[in-house]
């Protein structure tokens, strides 16, 4: 009873990203404290540092008044820190029982399992839990939520757990499994365990956690006992400001134009016959869960992806991108969702990553490019986006996520295009830099371009966009128009189709 | 001073030589004392004449390791491009068309290398090792496993032909160095080689051919190859299948010694030119002092491992370096 864990000025850095800033407070014994933010705010690479997987940068942390240091999730399994992740970490092949006791099986004294004193103390812990499943059953025979509570029973089974921490534990369980899921975890509470819940669920914290900490951007903001503060002032305080404040601001274009773009019936090996228009001067949200298909949908357009079929036509005329560099050519950029691994060049420098697709322009006939004219373009780039950056030469991963990204519409916008494809534009890019993105885009838009917007969070598509299209299960199946646009309609298109 | 100093990951010169420097200099002054006919310019020449063969083949690494790719085959098809001309020769086949055929053969080679990259999506490491035994049994069947001889006075005379004291072969080697060089620091091609290392996808996005570049590279390196084999053929007076044994293994430690990644994308060419001179260096006064050949491979294996655990520290104390500069740049 009465365990507790204090975090003391934890900062994690990785290149170009401030993921945790000196966060400090502590967890109770007996207490279910929720985690709440944002994506990118922190919750699970504070977890990661928790559990030994991650090295804090600076700061420590204290279990028990003890200082702890953990050099990976082995170790802190070992001192009584337990976290149930999204994907299970089960063996499926092993039963139930092998799996609690994975790796200090009992055994007798020559060293040999002893398979039924593990099943008759793993039926124990069943009990327990009140669970009706056999120690012998194999795992992979069991449902997800079975499955995740012999995670959870693999944790409990160690006499020393102090802290137990589910990342995302009701993501894919149905409403009785969670109802199940909450039993388990008031009992875990009732024992004096430190629990940490970890969710987007704003109703599932309401219903589970005693106190809710909030996080922003990489910093702690407060933790608040769940009951004395509101719904609406826990999001305020974990997105910081009012997004509709910023949207409101925005100076948007009022004049759009004719038909810019048509997509006829467009198809890959990942979406199925597509069709939609964008206007000039437009910005056209596309919203819908992850793996709807937005993404490839773009994809198969400029050419990342192999169109199998449909029609592209952009200003009257039929185009053909059988590669993105076709689609630049023809006006159609895209800055892609995974700045890491799609965006970026990380070996080159701010203004090598700004004039890539300008090479052609920037080069003789011979192909040597002019450094002059390569030293101009950067420097137009670095002024016009507001890239912060110490010098043009220096290499883009050293720079913050956001003046990365800034770059890549530069690199974008420098090819001079039509069609702006932005995928995701603001992922992991804090507030400040956000709104500088929107008031960016609506400058694109009132420069004539058109914008096809691909993002996930609800306030962006809304608040940016003059119409908004949904894709479910790789198809496009409703449009919106910007007045009707809330939040509700816009999800339950996207997860049913049709309302 | 560290913004002064970076300028990029595209230019002739930079990054951090002195160490490379320090080790040449260990290296000449270890095998002078050891021997005092070391450091003689019959012997430096003799020197730059042995690197010839390995300066060619590592310019062409360094283009494919800076895009993230390798070869292995460059032994096999020296020996092959060598035997080539001599069989050519034999059957009477005028001079230039045999060296236009070898030529051929180099290019043939890079096609088939990066196709099983490209097309079959292979790892360029196991690729490559195909083409290294299918090359080499080549060379043997083409000539029976037997060297053939050579008496073709032309092609004999580019083994021989001296310009300003120096032979061709260096000649042909400082050629290369300079105008590869030129090329991947200062060209299209060569900004398109750095941007492909890092990351393929991205490249594409960009507008880049990530395949054509691919494919370009692997054909720079079997031409480069072949003209190799052509100089050490002529040199040696005859095609011998099993020759240039490891020439790869040369060729790619002078590359990493020299400061290209095998992450990729990172490196230049002035660190291959000191690379090359570090490794001949080392291997020629090796035989100077009387090292057995069994202990030769042992310390080239050892030198290729110094190569590749430097190669690993300075890509942590670029993580570092990258660590602390993000850090000051997020406030």
């Amino acid at each position: 009873m009465g365990s507790v864990l204090e975090f003391k000025k934890i900062s994690k850095y990785f290149p170009g990203v401030k993921a945790l800033d000196e966060i400090s407070f502590k967890a109770y014994g007996g207490e279910v404290l929720a985690f709440l933010g944002e994506n990118g705010a922190g919750k699970s690479t504070l977890l990661k540092v928790l559990n030994g997987d991650y090295q804090p940068t600076n700061g420590e942390y204290w279990l028990d008044g003890e200082l702890k240091h953990f050099a990976s999730p082995h170790e802190a399994i070992e001192e009584g820190i337990s976290i149930i992740y999204q994907e299970r970490q089960i063996l499926l092949e092993l039963s139930v029982a092998e799996n609690i006791y994975l790796g200090r099986m009992p055994a007798n004294r020559f060293g040999v399992i002893d398979i039924r004193k593990a099943n008759r103390m793993a039926a124990e812990i069943i009990k327990d839990f009140g669970l009706p499943i056999s120690p012998s059953t194999k795992v992979k025979d069991l449902s997800i939520a079975y499955q995740q509570m012999v995670e959870i029973m693999k944790a409990y089974s160690r006499e020393n757990l102090k802290v137990i921490c589910f990342d995302e534990p009701t993501a894919s369980l149905s409403d009785a499994e969670i109802e199940s899921l909450f039993k388990v975890i008031r009992k875990l509470k009732s024992q004096g365990k430190i629990i940490i819940y970890v969710s987007h669920r704003m109703a599932e914290i309401q219903q589970i956690a005693d106190k809710v900490a909030i996080f922003k951007d990489g910093r702690y903001v407060d933790t608040v006992v769940t009951g004395e503060v509101s719904e609406e002032a826990m999001i305020k305080m974990m997105v910081g400001r009012d997004l509709g404040d910023i949207f409101a601001d925005l100076e948007r274009n009022d004049k759009i134009g004719d038909v810019l773009l048509e997509v006829k019936g467009v198809s890959s090996d990942y979406v199925k016959d597509n069709s939609f228009v964008l206007h000039r001067g437009e910005i056209l949200g596309f919203s819908g869960l992850v793996g709807a298909g937005r993404t490839e949908l773009m994809r198969a357009i400029i050419g990342a992806d192999k169109a199998r079929s449909g029609e592209v036509i952009l200003e009257g005329r039929r185009i053909v991108n059988r590669s993105p560099k076709e689609a630049m050519d023809n006006g159609i950029v895209l800055v892609p969702e995974d700045r890491k691994l799609q965006g970026i060049l990380s070996n080159l420098s701010v203004a090598g990553n700004i004039n890539i697709a300008l090479m052609d322009k920037n080069a003789n006939g011979l192909g040597v490019i002019s450094t002059r004219k390569e030293a101009e373009e950067a420097d137009k780039g670095i002024r016009d986006f507001r890239i912060k950056t110490p010098s043009p030469d220096k290499k883009i991963v050293e720079l913050s996520g956001g003046n990365q990204q800034k770059c890549i519409v530069a690199r974008g916008i420098a090819t001079d295009p039509k069609v702006l494809i932005l995928d995701e534009p603001t992922k992991g890019i804090d507030v400040g830099a956000k709104s500088e993105f929107y008031q960016m885009i609506c400058q694109f838009a009132k420069q004539g371009l058109g914008v096809i917007l691909i993002s996930s969070e609800m306030p962006e598509v809304i608040g940016l966009s003059d119409r908004i299209l949904v894709m479910r299960a790789l198809r496009i199946v409703g449009e919106v128009a910007r007045e009707d646009a809330t939040e509700d309609r816009l999800l339950s298109l996207g997860m049913m189709g049709d309302e | 001073m560290e913004n002064k100093k970076e300028k990029g990951g595209f230019r002739l010169i930079g990054g951090d030589k002195l160490i490379l420097f320090t080790a040449i200099i260990i290296v000449f002054a270890l095998f002078t004392f050891l021997n005092k006919n070391f450091l003689t310019w019959t012997n430096m020449v003799n020197l730059l004449i042995a690197a010839s063969l390995v300066g060619l083949v590592a310019v062409g690494h360094t283009y494919l390791i800076i895009a993230g790719q390798n070869d292995l085959s460059p032994g096999s098809l020296a020996a092959f491009c060598g035997t080539l001309a001599a069989l050519l020769l034999s059957w009477g086949v005028p001079m230039p068309i045999a060296v236009l055929a070898v030529l051929m053969a180099g290019v043939v080679a890079g096609l088939f290398n990066a196709w099983m990259v490209n097309k079959i999506k292979l790892e360029a490491f196991i690729a490559t090792l195909v083409t290294q035994n299918v090359v080499r049994g080549f060379a043997y069947i083409i000539c029976d496993g037997k060297p053939i001889s050579i008496s073709n006075k032309a092609y004999l005379a580019i083994g021989k032909l001296r310009i300003l004291t120096l032979p061709l072969s260096v000649w042909l080697m400082l050629i290369a160095f300079i105008v590869f060089g030129f090329i991947l620091a200062r060209t299209k091609f060569g900004r398109s080689v750095y941007a492909i290392g890092g990351s393929k996808e991205a490249a594409r996005l960009a507008g880049l051919n990530p395949q054509r570049i691919i494919t370009m590279s692997f054909i720079i390196i079997g031409v480069l190859t072949a003209v190799g084999g052509i100089v050490f053929s002529s040199r040696m007076n005859s095609g011998q299948p099993a020759a240039n044994v490891n020439l790869e293994f040369d060729a790619i430690t002078a590359v990493i010694l020299g400061g290209v990644s095998f992450a990729g994308g990172v490196g230049d060419m002035f660190g291959t030119v000191l690379g090359v001179i570090l490794i001949q260096a080392f291997n020629t006064g090796l035989i100077m002092v009387n090292v057995s050949t069994f202990w030769q491979y042992v310390a080239r294996g050892a030198l290729l491992l110094f190569a590749l655990t430097s190669d690993f520290i300075r890509k942590q104390r670029r993580e570092k370096e990258l660590l602390e500069a993000a850090m000051k740049n997020i406030k």
